[in-house]
Order: C-alpha cells, then structure tokens, then sequence
C-alpha cells in the first residue's frame, strides 16, 4: 500500500467513525435497550415496549404534532421570504443593502434566544398583554388568550417562522440571481404572458423547484427541533425530540426503552425521508445542492 | 532523421468493462508536432492523461529519452498537459500564472522576471502583466496558460483540444501563434483534436484515434489517402459545391 | 416609494428582539402591567466583569468549546471532503454525512450517553466537544464537498504537472484558493457549537455549563433578567462575526 493510498483510507476511517459509528452506535444501544437486552431493568428480551409505543397514541399525536409544526411554519416562512424577496429584490441584489444586512440579524439569534423573546412578547404576563391591558381591552391578565403552551402551538410557530423566515429569503433571493429569474421574466413576457402570468408560471415554480430539497430538509429540521417546544410546548402533545428526552428522564423506569423505541423509530424516519431525497429518481441530481450556494457567487 | 523523443509501448487502460485504450503504441521526434485526430469518447484525453502521470494505465511502457518513466510521479515528469479550459490559478495574476513553474525550481528573481517578460512578448500579452485571470478574453487566458507551460521548457507539450471553446477568429489567431511558438521554443508536442483542419494545421505528423487504437500516418499523404478519415468525400464536397446546386 | 417608506418598518421587527432583550438585561423588576421594568440597573452587566462571576466563565468556557469545535471540525473535514467528493461513490458517503446532519441532537445525545459513561467522558470538556464534532463534523463534510470539485481537481493536477508537488500543490495552490471556504466552515461551525443546547445538556450532566444552557437556568430559575442577559452574550459573537463577514459567515447556514 502507498501513502497515497494510506491516506485515503485514513481519511474515510475518520469519516466513518465521525458519522456512522456514532449514529449505528447510538442505534443499536437504542434498539438493544428497546427490546430489553439491555439495561436498568432488564428481564430479557421482550416486544412489549415497541408495542406500546406503537399502540399508545401519543407518539403518533407526537409524530404528527411535529409534522403540523413542521408543515405550517414552513409553509408561512416561505410564503414570507418570497414577499420580502420579490418586494425588495432591487436592494436584495447588491449584497450591501439595508435590507440585505437586516435579513442577516435573525441569523444571530439561537433557537433558546428565539424561545424566550417569544415567551415574554406571548405569554400572559408578556409585552403584548400589558399593552392590551394599557389600552383597557383587557381587564385581568388571566383574560388574556394562551398563546404559549397552547394547543395549537401559536408561540412556537411563531418562533419558527421568525428562525427560518430569514434563510429562506437568502436562499431565494441567491436563487434569484442564480438563475436569472429576472431574463426569465422577460422573456415570458416577450412570449405574451402578464405579470401576473409571469409569477406563477414562471418565477415562483424555478425558485421553489429548485429550493425543493433544502425545503424539505427544512421540514426535517423543525420536525426534530427541541429547544423552542421545551420551553414554549405544553405536555400534551409533545414534539417528538421533547417526548423522547422526557419519557427518557422520567422517574418511571419502565419509560426508558420507550424512549429508546421512540429515538430507533425516529431515527428510521429520518433514514428513510434522506434515502427518499437523495434516491429517487427526480432528485438525484440535486443531492448536494442545498449547501451549494455558499461559495460561488 | 530525428531522435525519438517519447516511446509508448502497448498502453493499455479499461474502466470497469470498457476498454479505453488498446495495445496503443507510437514514438514521438524531437521538437515536432503530432496532430491525433479523434472524436470525444475516442480515449485521447485518456492516453494523454497516462502520459502525464495523472492517470495509471492497467499495462505498457513509456519511455522518456529511454528512460522509463512509466511509474514516476507527474510532478518529476516535466511532461505537461493541458485543455481547452485554460485552468488559470485564480489567485494569481498574469505574470504570476506564468511564472509559476520557474519559482518551483527556484530561479532566481530577476532570471524569472526577464524570461517571463520575453514569454509575454512572445505571447502578445505585454499589455495584461498585472491583469487577473477574469478580466482576461478567452483566448487571452488560453495564451497565457501555454505561455506558463512553455516557460518551463517541458520535454513534451499534450494539448487536449486546447482551442475547442475559442471563437472561429481566435482560434485561427491562436493556431498561428501557438505554431510559431512551439517552432520557437522547439517544444515536442501531442496535440489531440477532433477538427481535420486543425490537425493538418498544427501537425508535423498526423494520426487518427479511433475506440481506443491509434494509427499513425507515415506522411500527410498517407493521412489524405485513407478513406476512413473523411478527408476524401470534403474534398470532393467542396469540389462539387457548385455541380450539387445545379 | 412603498418601497423605501417600509424598510424602516422592516428595521424595526427585525431589530425589536435584540431591543427588548438589551432593556430586560438591564431591568430589575417589571410588575404587570407595566410596558416598560419599572426599576433599572448596571448591576447584572457589572458583574461580568468581576473575576470570579460565573458568567464570564462561563462564556469564556462556552467560547473555547466551540473555538475548539471549529478548529477541528474544519481541519478534519477538509481533508476528508476531499477523499469523498473525489470518491466514484460520492452521493452513498454524503448520504451517510447527511444522516447525522439531519439528525435530532438531542436524540443523538440520548442514545449515547452510555457509551460516553462508559469511556468515562460525559460531564468533560473534552466529551462535550467530542460529542459537537459528531453533529458538526458532517456539515464540514458537505460544506467542503462542492469545494472539492473537478476543477480544483484539474488545478492541481496541472500544478503536478508544472512540476510541483504534492505538497507545494496544496501549500501554493489548493489551499489559497480553498481560504474562502475554509472560514466559512470555520465561522458556521463556530456558530452551531455556540448555538448548541439539547446535546450539551445531556452529554454535559450539568457540569459543563455553556451560555446556551445558562439562559435556559435562569428561565427555571424565573430570573428573566439575567436569562436576558445570557441572550445578550449569546448573541453578541454571532453579531461580530456578521460584521466582520457576512458572506462568509451565513451565505447558507442551515441549521436550527
């Protein structure tokens, strides 16, 4: 063997114990805990704690909790970053615009940050309830609406839209002039398209083709968010990272390899979510293409 | 008759099933041009790529001036390749681009700066000394990518279609040029292309790649003769173009 | 202009955040429903400049985590990237570098714990920063891996071919042109270790406090003015680093 070769194998050593041997780690303790292999209370193997996950509704509510979170403040966050993108996109283009150093200041601000100003603008005893209360609309703070630790999430959506509202506005407005949108413009309106014509056939579909896998990773990436539900969630139901790591810390013993059930099925979701994108036929050409607009403009 | 310079004796290379290169073997003379002629897929950039070092053939020999060379690293070969895409560092400007090679051997500073000046001369590129390499024209960057390999002085030059992305006009200017140059210079050349014109041109002998086989030409009319070049049925087109209209 | 009339507006939302956090950091009692603390102080801010304030080492403990993170993440995967991008099976390795990227942390964290009891790492600097490099060491794989591409791959065998070796080759020319993409890794790196809770709690046991996790102490400690605070320290390097380079710095982060 050469150094040449010597090297690379080091080096796919490295990767391979940085990335896999930590997660099939991790998953074969989970799954070997699951089935009562392994751990505190272990009286050999048994299905029972997978079938009680399996059968108990709250890791499906949880499930699609996560996936409601994911799906609306995405969605909202998209529909946002396009209004701000195609609103401002004359000062989005040059790179030194007001509007384009403002879209960067949200990025400054990590998901526990993000949490508490949206507890103390939200909450009862929050900005917006004294000023509610200063105009005189309300009377007690308790009249107040739940607006954190609510049913349907309203603080912790609103703190998601306000985290990934900025990224998407960056990533299409470089959309934007990456793929000439604007020429593109032109010429569906040399073609005889309106205005009107020209955005929904044209602009909107090449931004949001194109934003497609990032997109979903997105979804992902808020389905498994922790921080921002911990604080502002409420116990039922819970976001999928939140249930797992409270069932995990439960002084109910018998809660763990339920926890260690729920982190295997999770873990297989997101596998099998990644094997889609990256996979399937439509998609294969853009595997890498959510990190690529870093360093090429 | 002249030394030969490079011997490649039955090279051969396949990727998983695919035979690129087939018991390929030919010479090369000192200081003179060898047109290949070959469509993309043909195995060209393949073969110059071995010759290079920068790829392994699976068998052959390739001797340099009798020596092998065919296990030596691409750094110790002082063979280089280059294409059409002109490769220019980018963090470096024209005369630093040039200068490259030479500052690897450690020349002295002022022997770079002279040879580099009479390369730019040479090359027409006087005006762009301090120029980067984007605010350059294509076949300004194609110019100052030769002139950084000729300045090294290589014992042999593998141009892979070096002309393939410039304009009718350029490339004519360029053909001219890089012929005069080499001549100059007296650098031994392989230059692979896919345009007949071109390889007449350019070649003081000529050869024709074909699904990984090479078959030299003792002379151009040997080349000329061959019916599976096409040469035949262009003349006779350009000949006829009056009687077809007719 | 619409347009400009409504950047102002644009200006204030986006910096209300940091403004509200700023004033609570220097309040001392808010009683409802007053809009505005009713009693102010220097005291909280003061006290990070005391020796011993526990604040201060705990930023400057939490600024060495991910100085440390950064480091290595960035100086392992570059080279790394490059074995994988240039690899005929490039799309199966970055799958494999986007499981862990796409990944819950927390989760993560949770299914490791044992194996970092068991090593006898957890609640260690040293665990902390090993159990980042997991979550952080594949984004620098995928962030690399559009750098490693074929024509930096031609470059450089151009520069072997001018005469340089391999050494000189990376020295001369891959590595000044790689300078651009190696802060950011650096820069974005620094920032998901800095931003990074769930994971550091769990593989922390509380005894590697870092800034993220003090905020979310004085939240249970119902002390909103120093959670205020922490925010505002938290958020104070990230600002920096967006002035210094924004283009580097944020041009795609992605995590959350």
């Amino acid at each position: 063997m050469n150094a040449n070769h010597f090297n690379i194998l080091s080096n796919k050593i490295v990767f391979l114990m940085l990335t896999i041997l930590p997660v099939g780690g991790g998953f074969v303790y989970a799954f070997l805990y699951s089935i009562g292999t392994i751990g505190i209370l272990n009286n050999g193997f048994t299905l029972s704690h997978w079938v009680n996950v399996l059968t108990d509704t709250s890791f499906w509510f949880s499930l699609g909790y996560s996936f409601y979170i994911a799906i609306v403040s995405v969605s909202i966050s998209i529909l946002l970053a396009l209004t701000i993108v195609l609103f401002w996109k004359k000062s989005l283009v040059s790179n030194n615009s007001i509007v384009s150093y403002l879209l960067y200041i949200p990025l400054c601000f990590p998901a526990i940050v993000v949490a508490l100003f949206s507890f103390q603008v939200w909450s009862k005893s929050g900005l917006i309830s004294r000023i509610v209360s200063h105009l005189g609309i309300l009377t007690e703070i308790t009249s107040f609406p739940d607006l954190t630790n609510d049913t349907y999430g309203f603080s912790i959506l609103y703190s998601c839209i306000l985290m990934i509202t900025p990224f998407f506005a960056i990533l299409f407005s470089n959309l934007y002039k990456q793929e000439q949108i604007d020429h593109l413009k032109n010429i569906a309106m040399s073609l005889g398209a309106t205005k009107t014509q020209a955005l929904f056939k044209i602009v909107l579909p090449v931004i949001l083709k194109k934003a497609k896998i990032t997109i979903s990773l997105f979804i992902v990436f808020v389905m498994s968010s922790y921080e921002i539900p911990l604080l502002l969630g409420r116990q039922n139901p819970q976001m999928i990272s939140v249930l797992a790591i409270q069932k995990l810390q439960r002084f109910n013993l018998n809660d763990i390899p339920q926890a260690y059930a729920i982190a295997c099925l999770y873990m297989i979701f997101i596998g099998l979510i990644l094997y889609f994108l990256f996979f399937s036929k439509s998609s294969t050409q853009l595997s890498v293409s959510p990190l690529k607009r870093n360093f090429d403009d | 008759m002249t030394n030969q310079l490079l011997d490649i004796q039955n090279l051969s290379k396949a990727f998983e099933d695919e035979h690129i290169l087939t018991q390929t073997s030919f010479f090369l003379q000192e200081s003179k041009t060898l047109s290949i002629l070959g469509k993309s897929g043909s195995g060209k950039t393949t073969l110059l790529k071995i010759i290079a070092g920068l790829e392994k053939q699976d068998n052959g020999t390739i001797l340099l001036e009798n020596n092998d060379i065919t296990t030596l690293s691409a750094h110790k070969r002082n063979i280089v390749y280059l294409y059409q895409d002109a490769l220019l560092f980018p963090h470096l400007n024209v005369f630093e681009n040039i200068a490259f090679g030479l500052k690897l051997r450690k020349i002295n500073a002022q022997e770079v700066k002279n040879r580099v000046t009479k390369m730019l001369y040479d090359l027409e590129l006087q005006k762009h000394i301090h120029k980067m390499p984007t605010q350059l024209s294509g076949g300004q960057r194609q110019r100052v990518s030769f002139g950084r390999a000729l300045i090294i002085q290589p014992k042999i030059l593998l141009l892979d279609e070096p002309f393939g992305a410039l304009d009718v006009d350029t490339r004519k200017q360029m053909q001219r040029l890089c012929k005069e140059t080499l001549k100059q210079y007296k650098i031994t050349t392989l230059f692979v292309t896919h345009d007949l014109k071109e390889a007449l041109i350019m070649g003081d002998q000529i050869g024709k790649m074909q699904s990984g086989v090479l078959k030299t030409f003792k002379n151009k009319e040997e080349f000329l003769n061959d019916p599976s070049t096409g040469i035949k049925e262009e003349i006779e087109f350009w000949k006829n173009i009056h009687a077809n209209e007719e | 202009m619409i347009r400009k009339a409504l950047i102002p507006v644009f200006m204030l939302m986006v910096t209300f955040p940091i403004a509200l956090l700023l004033l609570l950091s220097f309040g001392k009692s808010w009683v409802y429903p007053n809009i505005f603390p009713d009693q102010f102080t220097l005291q909280h801010w003061n006290d990070i400049y005391q020796i011993n304030s526990e604040l201060l080492m705990v930023t400057l403990k939490s600024i060495g985590i991910s100085l440390g993170v950064s480091s290595v993440v960035t100086l392992l995967s570059f080279f790394s990237s490059k074995h994988i991008s240039y690899s005929v099976y490039k799309s199966r390795w970055l799958f494999l570098a986007y499981i862990p990227y796409v990944f819950s942390p927390v989760i993560l964290a949770a299914t490791l714990q044992f194996y970092f009891t068991f090593v006898d790492v957890s609640g260690t600097f040293f665990g902390v920063i090993l159990a980042q490099l997991f979550i952080t060491y594949p984004f620098g794989v995928l962030i690399f891996s559009n750098f490693w591409n074929p024509r930096i791959k031609a470059i450089a065998e151009l520069s072997n071919t001018l005469g340089g070796n391999s050494w000189i080759t990376f020295y001369k020319v891959v590595l000044p042109l790689s300078k651009g993409v190696l802060l950011l890794c650096f820069f974005q790196v620094f920032l998901i270790s800095w931003f990074e809770y769930g994971l550091t709690a769990l593989i922390g046991v509380g005894k590697i406090k870092t800034l993220t996790l003090s905020v979310f102490q004085y939240i249970q400690e119902a002390n909103i003015f120093l959670a205020a605070l922490a925010s505002c320290l938290l958020i104070i390097p990230p600002m920096i680093l967006l002035y210094l380079n924004k283009r580097f710095i944020f041009t795609n982060q992605q995590t959350i």
